[in-house]
């Protein structure tokens, strides 16, 4: 009719339009939709279910290699076993050998890349704390167990940020309350800390039951139980019982621990890595032979201070065909203590637990210790192909034939620079360059905001 | 009611149609210059009651067939102010039709509002716009973005590399927010046009972001490279909130609003223009001359052996000549036609680029094809659609920082000239006896691809509700959708030199993303015009916009053989990353304009997002301007004034969070195959809200009545509030960042630019405009303590940007050696304090040591018109001031190559000397490496410069020369042209232009060793017919 024809075409098009518009799309509300790429906190930290609490006991064993290869930089260098040649970041020759007037930066990334990485995974292990207490899904014996757990690795952590800081101090974290900052801890206070961890920690363990709700990988193996896990979590008890310079408490621990002086020496517990898809690869894992400006080699001075014969040597590191050298330094012998980007590094393994057993006893010097002492440091030098030890029976000498097994034995585990420090010893270490520095403690990461000197 | 008014243009009509069949009347005439008596060739004359018109032809004449028995023809050209001329049937044969010269662009139409135009005349803002000719009329960038150098005062327009393709930054006004978008929102055609930078995954290899910062550094391109500069009919630019706070949310970072073009009626126009050009490295470091002894003191004995093999042949290669050292042959072609007739017009162009680049397998290629159609439905409706498709690949190298020396830069730096890099016979490469990566065999053997096929397509349709004398209301709508598919794909085979020795050799890294934009809005504009003197424009709509992105990143190791595809390989690794925004948005402007004498605008636009906390929070911006035009008042008598201008506007906009700020995430996790979560480093923030950002901008706009100069004064206050800010918590608490607002900061400027036409005679026209800009920032309140940019440098020890109160936001500190008032080293105990040198050790802090922003940018544009067929034009561009940190010249330094290694020129301040215990005379890199850790001064070092951006000559065939060619021909035009021709800095590296971190709100200016600048020649060649 002439109404249709004369509402136009136009308008008619345009209400077609409009009611397409309408029709097709949330015109005016918008929903709040959560995050399409992780898990969000809040969804597991109430009531969580035993599949919630195995994904963070997950993460939480994951975490725990974030970073790594940078405490075996930061240990390895300062304790002059290794360097770390890249030509694109200077600083690994420069401030961690104390190159010139160079210091320790508290901005800088291996200050603070570890610390934030030893402390992301104590917030997993008190998120794990958190929320298994509010679980109603977990019986008693279950709750100990994850809390044992939780509660060792968290001393673990703590303890790898004090064997950096040292007498700077670590930080204590507000366990429920992820908005808090908590207390500055001194280095006695730090290890305190540390030490009613782990006796917490396995009491809990004591009080789990047979076996564990959750799993653990592979470089758990022999220890994903209960007892077992206490075992590991006595044998980390006596490693900071050593530190302390509590004899006695360390030769307990180690007796409760998985020490085995007729076993592998490589038993114990290792940190994984795959290259299964999210997982990790070895980041120290390196072909020894690699160009200088990306490289890692050994200290000179650990092929030149061997005893002859010790098959650890040719273990543990490969001569180059082309000198590495960077900076100043140089090296022939390039790092091969790991064979491949799978292979695993140990946390703790029976061949320390022996020399632990060795220390405690040279340091307590009573009745036939030394002898004792040296027995125990023989079990590591047969295996490394070297003759009994020779030398005078005397604390001084031993500690020495000690901190020796424990420089070959543990190269490259992250021992050196502390062992040697305990020690006080620091003096001792080799100066490559006129003007380089052997460094006592990190400073705390200046993003802790405690104002230093 | 309404049906007699239906029947009453029902009659009309018929009444208009029965005139039209009746009577008709041909008119011709010609159009000319006023001044010059110029011809003016394709001015449009255009009848508006039969919707008919054409232009003139090459001599300037004009035919049209007019109904009735008169008409008003609008005469209009671009440049000058346009006439409404009366013809009638007993004079329209050869009409003179004089056109004046529009020096002031008084005539041009500028956007406001979301759906009104204004003329320049009136406008209350320094709205910058940029024709189709000041575009491309001297010489062409690469991509869009470089086509604006120079040509808007107030922006900031810098490339981050030289590499080919795009991945360019523009700052308008200063600094937009910290840690929030700063690049503008771009609207083409009213298609929200998607600007993102997507990474292409180069990290996995380069592991740049493993040490000093944790920002990616892998050159991304933004996405506006996409669009094809030849199909832009005109850029408008909102730089500030004042002109922008009508967009809302999304528009702190300033508006750029693109009009592609759009066909005309008549028979069809063709257009085809084709440049050929030659790319070639602007400018080459050199590198250092060696003998045996520094060849052993830098790379131990092998250096020495290496050294005397090559002395031996006298063997001694230039490697920035083997890398950099292509001369890359540019071509673009490009077809346009426009046609149509009363109702339709439709705008075709296709457009074919291949660009090669300095470096041997790098180059970029773009195909786009782009319809533009309009269509008058009837006379309340029409409808324009705009639909473009658009096809790139580029290939640009792999450049920036690396912690592995796998990237072409870094192996760069560890080369020193008495190595032999290249393949032998058969093709193999020999290994970098320095170096975990030979540069020529990565460069030959490894790729770096980017595909991206984009459709973008809008309609915006009209509908004229009713109209009569006094009122007009139409209802506007607009859809736009623009979606693009990108595919990264970088190919390590496991013959290069870093792979082989790798525990899985073969990498290869695809990165797949796709992003979708939607856009709509409904508006109402009315326009009232009460009395003679007053009009009243009213307007109100609605908008939405929506963004779903997907983006998948496969990592595969242990490759098979030279397989290329992702699941070849033995490991993979996948992650995926998905982003979505929905916006919402009321908005309501009111517009009173008096006698063109008082313009006041007041204006509230009304923003709800999910990227805020509370996603149904409605946000506020208002705005309000007047413009006051005292050259119409009656009291005005100056004659020599054509136009004097007051304005003063004020606005503010919003710049929402980045996706994910609100949320805490726990991250997926693997070990040995027992899968987990673990928390990110970001602690999730539930009540984010977006910046606030207000503009106050006041000004002035003058040009003389001659036509022989106007100027534009502008100056401008942008205040941030609510800043999204990142702060670094205390790591212990377990997490290491989160977001919240607070904070204010503000950036002050003022923008100058003078357009003068010295001389404008019939053989020489000469226009020239000046532009001078400058922009200072300050952070004024910073409740967190200072903190330096993620993305702003590697730590204080190599220099780095920090945010802090009560300084600029762009300035840089580092380490330096304290002083005290006499200038001299201070030393202190382990207590910290101050002892006699000797009994303490030399005292170190954190000082200012530069700042990035420019003091002030200069552009000088001159176009030149001689004999009216040669056209030569050149655009110069000074940036004074602004500090890079040139991280470039250290790595050089390290690895004992850099070229001025032991020239001894270098000044250092003598308490830095004596701080580092070297002497004046200690050789360059002597100098360099005693201060590293001791001072960052080194490395922060002026980038100032004057570079020839743009120059060209370009001659008009005569007509006698294309009237043989036979009667389609309307012009054929050849040229020569420039670009980047040259440039003069003290700077000490490729390009004081570049940034390490790509397109960053503050932090530009670091360098790690990019791809290097190039200048570009061309040839060109333009027909129209």
């Amino acid at each position: 009719m002439k109404l249709l024809n004369t509402f136009s075409k136009s308008a008619l098009i345009l209400s077609c339009t409009a009611l397409l518009w309408g029709a097709g799309c949330d015109i005016i509300k918008i929903k709040d939709r959560p995050d399409p790429n992780n898990t969000e906190l809040a969804t597991v930290l109430n009531n969580p279910n035993k599949a919630d609490l195995n994904t963070l006991v997950g993460g939480t064993v994951s975490g725990l290699r974030t970073d790594i290869n940078l405490w075996y930089i930061d240990c390895g260098m300062i304790g002059r076993e290794m360097y770390r040649f890249l030509a694109s970041e200077p600083r690994n020759t420069g401030d961690l050998l104390g190159k010139e007037n160079s210091q320790l930066d508290p901005g800088s990334f291996y200050t603070t890349r570890p610390w934030s990485a030893y402390y992301t995974n104590i917030r997993m292990t008190n998120i794990l704390i958190q929320s298994s207490g509010t679980s109603e899904a977990l019986s008693t014996e279950e709750l100990n167990g994850i809390l044992g757990f939780a509660k060792t690795i968290q001393a673990y952590e703590y303890l790898q940020a004090l064997d950096l800081t040292n007498d700077n101090g670590i930080r204590a974290q507000v366990g429920n309350d992820i908005n808090s900052v908590g207390d500055p801890l001194s280095k006695s206070e730090g290890f305190d800390l540390v030490v009613s961890l782990l006796e917490d920690g396995a009491s809990d363990l004591g009080n789990a039951g047979n076996s564990f709700f959750f799993s653990l990988p592979s470089g758990f193996s022999g220890f994903n139980t209960p007892a077992g896990f206490l075992q590991f979590n006595r044998a980390l008890r006596a490693r900071v019982a050593a530190y302390m310079q509590d004899w006695q408490t360390t030769l307990d621990a180690l007796n409760a621990s998985f020490i085995d002086e007729g076993g592998d020496l490589k038993t114990g517990v290792y940190h994984d890595f795959t290259t299964n898809p999210n997982d990790q690869t070895n980041p120290v894992f390196a072909d020894p032979d690699a160009g200088s400006g990306d490289s890692w080699v050994a200290h000179p001075s650990f092929v030149a201070d061997a005893e002859a014969g010790d098959n650890r040597i040719a273990e543990k590191v490969k001569l180059r065909t082309t000198t590495a050298s960077l900076d100043g330094l140089s090296s022939d012998y390039g790092l091969s203590v790991y064979g491949s980007q799978t292979t695993p590094i140990p946390i703790i393994r029976n061949a320390e637990l022996i020399l632990l057993r060795a220390e405690a006893l040279i340091n307590r010097n009573t009745g036939t210790d030394l002898s004792d002492a040296t027995d125990r440091l023989n079990i590591i030098r047969n295996a490394a192909g070297l003759t009994d030890y020779g030398g005078p029976q005397t604390q001084a000498a031993l500690i020495d034939e000690m901190l020796n097994q424990r420089r070959y034995e543990l190269f490259f585990e992250g021992h050196r620079w502390i062992d040697m420090r305990r020690y006080n010893r620091l003096d001792q270490l080799p100066i490559d360059r006129p003007g380089d520095n052997v460094w006592v403690s990190f400073p705390i990461p200046e993003q802790e905001n405690l104002g230093q000197q | 009611m309404e049906l007699r008014y239906r029947s009453l243009l029902f009659s009309c009509l018929l009444f208009l149609i029965s005139q039209t069949a009746m009577a008709q009347f041909t008119v011709t005439g010609t159009v000319f210059d006023q001044k010059t008596g110029d011809v003016l060739i394709g001015a449009n004359i255009y009848h508006a009651d039969s919707n008919k018109g054409t232009t003139t032809d090459a001599n300037g004449k004009f035919t049209l067939q007019l109904p009735g028995q008169n008409a008003t023809l609008r005469i209009s050209y671009i440049g000058y102010i346009t006439r409404n001329v009366q013809v009638n049937s007993t004079a329209s044969n050869d009409i003179r039709i004089a056109l004046t010269s529009d020096v002031a662009n008084l005539e041009e139409v500028v956007v406001t509002g979301l759906a009104s135009t204004v003329k320049r005349s009136n406008l209350a803002n320094s709205v910058a716009s940029v024709s189709a000719d000041q575009l491309l009329g001297t010489s062409p960038a690469q991509t869009l973005s470089g086509d604006l150098y120079g040509k808007i005062p107030g922006a900031e327009i810098s490339a981050n590399s030289g590499a080919p393709g795009g991945g360019i930054s523009v700052r308008l006004r200063g600094v937009t927010s910290i840690n929030g978008a700063s690049q503008p929102l771009y609207i083409v055609d009213g298609v929200y046009y998607n600007d993102d930078a997507i990474n292409n995954g180069s990290n996995q290899v380069t592991a740049a972001a493993a040490a000093g910062s944790s920002a990616k550094q892998e050159d991304p391109v933004n996405r506006i490279a996409d669009l094809n500069p030849e199909d832009i009919q005109s850029i408008e630019i909102l730089k500030g909130a004042s002109a922008a706070a009508i967009y809302g949310a999304r528009a702190s970072g300033g508006v750029v609003i693109i009009q592609t073009k759009r066909g005309a009626p008549g028979a069809p126009q063709f257009s085809f223009s084709q440049r050929i050009g030659l790319t070639t490295i602007s400018n080459k470091l050199g590198t250092r001359q060696f003998d045996a002894d520094k060849a052993e003191a830098a790379f131990g004995p092998t250096g020495r052996t290496l050294y005397e093999e090559a002395a031996a042949s006298n063997r001694f290669l230039d490697y920035e000549d083997l890398m950099y050292g292509q001369n890359g042959l540019l071509s673009k072609s490009t077809l346009s036609t426009s046609f149509g007739n009363e109702n339709t017009s439709l705008f075709v162009s296709g457009s074919l680029q291949d660009d090669e680049g300095i470096i041997k397998t790098t180059g970029y290629e773009k195909q786009s094809i782009r319809a533009n159609l309009d269509h008058q439905f009837s006379s309340k409706l029409d409808v324009a659609v705009s639909s473009n498709y658009v096809h790139s690949k580029s290939r640009r190298g792999l450049f920036n920082n690396d912690n592995s020396g796998t990237t072409f830069g870094v192996a760069m730096t560890a080369t020193p000239n008495f190595i032999d890099l290249r393949p032998d016979a058969s093709g193999n490469y020999p290994d970098h006896p320095f170096n975990s990566s030979n540069q020529l065999q990565t460069r030959d053997l490894f790729s770096n691809g980017e595909s991206v096929n984009r459709i973008t397509t809008s309609v915006q349709a009209n509908y004229k509700i009713f109209q009569n004398e006094a009122s007009y209301l139409q209802f506007r709508f607009t859809g736009g959708i623009d979606f693009f598919s990108q595919n990264n794909k970088l190919i390590f085979p496991s013959i290069l030199q870093f792979e082989r020795i790798s525990g899985s050799p073969g990498t290869l890294i695809e990165t797949t993303t796709d992003n979708l934009n939607t856009n709509t809005s409904a508006i109402l504009v009315h326009t009232w015009i009460p009395s003679k003197n007053v009009t009243l424009t009213s307007q109100g709509g609605f908008t939405t916009f929506n963004n779903d992105q997907n983006s998948i990143l496969s990592v595969a190791n242990n490759v098979l053989g030279t397989q290329t595809n992702i699941d070849q390989a033995i490991e993979l690794t996948v992650d995926q990353t998905k982003i979505f925004q929905r916006d919402r948005g009321f908005f309501a402007q009111e517009e009173l304009n008096y006698k063109d004498t008082y313009i006041l605008t007041g204006g509230l636009r009304a923003d709800k997002s999910d990227r805020n906390g509370n996603v149904d929070k409605y946000y506020f911006y208002p705005k309000a301007s007047l413009a006051w035009n005292i050259s119409n008042e009656n009291f005005w008598n100056v004659k020599a004034i054509e136009n004097l201008k007051f304005r003063v506007a004020y606005g503010q906009t919003g710049n929402l969070s980045n996706f994910g700020a609100k949320f805490t995430a726990l991250t997926p996790s693997n070990i040995a195959g027992l899968g987990g979560i673990l928390i990110d480093d970001t602690r999730g923030v539930a009540n984010l809200k977006p910046e606030r950002q207000t503009e106050i901008e006041a000004g002035f706009d003058a040009s003389l009545s001659s036509g022989a100069a106007s100027v534009e004064l502008t100056v401008y206050q942008k205040s941030i509030t609510d800043m999204l800010l990142q702060r670094e918590l205390e790591p212990s608490t377990g997490f290491q960042f989160e977001s919240f607002n607070s904070g204010k900061m503000w950036n002050r400027g003022i923008e100058v630019s003078l357009d003068l036409l010295p001389v404008n005679t019939s053989n020489l026209r000469w226009n020239s405009t000046l532009n001078f800009w400058r922009n200072r920032s300050k952070v004024t309140d910073l409740p967190v303590p200072p903190f330096d940019l993620e993305a702003g440098g590697f730590s204080t020890t190599l220099g780095n940007y920090r945010i802090e109160q009560g300084q600029s936001a762009t300035q840089i500190v580092g380490s330096d050696p304290e002083v005290d008032n006499n200038g001299n080293l201070v030393y202190r105990d382990a207590n910290g304090n101050v002892v006699p040198e000797g009994q303490g050790s030399l005292s170190i802090i954190t000082k200012k040591l530069g700042d990035g922003e420019p003091d002030f940018q200069m552009s000088w544009n001159n176009d030149f018109k001689i004999a009216k067929s040669l056209t030569f034009n050149f655009l110069l561009h000074w940036k004074q001031g602004g500090d890079n940190l040139n991280l470039t010249q250290l790595l050089f330094d390290l690895n004992g190559t850099t070229h001025d290694y032991d020239d001894q020129d270098l000044k250092i301040a003598d308490f830095r000397l004596q701080a580092a215990g070297i002497t004046s005379d200690a050789t360059n890199a002597q100098k360099r490496l005693a201060l590293l850790g001791i001072s960052a001064s080194q490395f922060v070092q002026d980038a100032s410069y004057l570079r020839l951006r743009e120059i060209g000559l370009y001659y008009d065939l005569p007509v006698s020369a294309i009237s043989a060619l036979g009667n389609t021909v309307r012009r054929i035009r050849i040229g020569a042209s420039a670009t980047n021709l040259f440039t003069i800095t003290n700077y000490d590296s490729y390009d004081p232009e570049v940034s390490n971190f790509g397109n960053q709100p503050i932090s530009r200016g670091v360098e790690v060793t990019p791809y290097p600048s190039s200048k570009q020649y061309y040839l060109h060649l333009n027909i129209d017919f």
